[in-house]
C-alpha cells in the first residue's frame, strides 16, 4: 500500500524549524507587551495586531501540518495504519475537547485557536509515540 | 492469525533486518508481525512467502477465532 500525498522526509526537520521559530517570536511579544496597545479597534485586515497573528499562526500552523504529513525514513505498511489510527485519535479528541468547549465557554476566538492546534498536535505526539513505542519493542528483543 | 516466518527464517538463515530488506519494509513491521502484533496486508503476506518459495499456507494460518 502506497501513501500518497506526503511530504518528503526532510520537510519534518523544516516544520520542526518552523514550529521552532514561531515560539522565541511569540514571547518576544509577549514580554514586550504589545498585545497591550492595540489602539483604536481598527477593523482593517492589515492593521499590525492582525498581520502578526496571522503570521505566527500560519508559521506555527504550517510547521506543524509539515511535521505531521511527511514520510517516515521507511514508509511502509504499518505507519499508514499507524498514521490513519492516530488521525482517528487525534479527530475524536478533537471534537470532545471542541464540544466541552462549545458548552461551557463563548470565548470562540481561543475555541478556533483550540482547533487549529489540537488535531495536529495530538496527532504528532500520538503518532511519535507509537513509533517510539515500536522501536523500543525491537531494540528490546534485539 | 498465527506465522511461521521466525521459523522459516532461521532455515534460510536470515536475519529480520534482510527479510525486511528483501520485502521492502521496516525491520520493525517483520518484528512486530513475527510477534503477532500487526497483521500484514495480503500483497505483502505473499511477498513474505515467496521469499522463503513456500505457499501462503504454510507461512501464515488462521487461528481459532479468526
Amino acid at each position: 500500500m502506497k501513501s500518497r500525498y506526503l511530504f518528503p522526509y526532510w520537510c519534518r526537520f523544516l516544520g520542526y524549524a518552523l514550529i521552532l521559530a514561531h515560539v522565541p517570536v511569540v514571547v518576544f511579544k509577549q514580554s514586550l507587551g504589545f498585545d497591550l496597545n492595540h489602539g483604536p479597534v481598527n477593523n482593517d485586515l492589515l492593521n499590525s495586531h492582525h498581520v502578526f497573528f496571522m503570521t505566527t499562526t500560519l508559521l506555527m500552523a504550517i510547521g506543524l501540518f509539515i511535521v505531521a504529513f511527511s514520510k517516515e525514513k521507511i514508509e511502509d505498511e504499518q505507519i499508514s495504519q499507524l498514521r490513519s489510527d492516530s488521525l482517528q485519535w487525534a479527530i475524536y479528541v478533537n471534537y470532545v475537547l471542541l464540544i466541552i468547549s462549545l458548552v461551557f465557554t463563548n470565548d470562540t476566538e481561543h475555541i478556533l485557536f483550540l482547533n487549529l492546534m489540537v488535531p495536529l498536535a495530538f496527532f504528532i505526539i500520538r503518532f511519535r509515540w507509537v513509533i517510539f513505542r515500536l522501536n523500543s519493542s525491537l531494540s528490546r528483543e534485539g | 492469525m498465527k506465522n511461521n516466518i521466525r521459523v522459516e527464517r532461521a532455515i534460510k538463515n536470515i536475519t529480520q533486518a534482510d527479510l525486511a530488506e528483501q520485502v521492502g519494509v521496516s525491520r520493525q513491521t517483520i518484528n512486530t508481525i513475527e510477534s503477532n502484533k500487526y497483521v500484514p496486508s495480503t500483497v505483502l503476506a505473499l511477498k513474505i512467502a515467496r521469499v522463503f518459495s513456500k505457499p501462503l499456507e504454510e507461512v501464515f494460518m488462521l487461528e481459532d477465532g479468526d
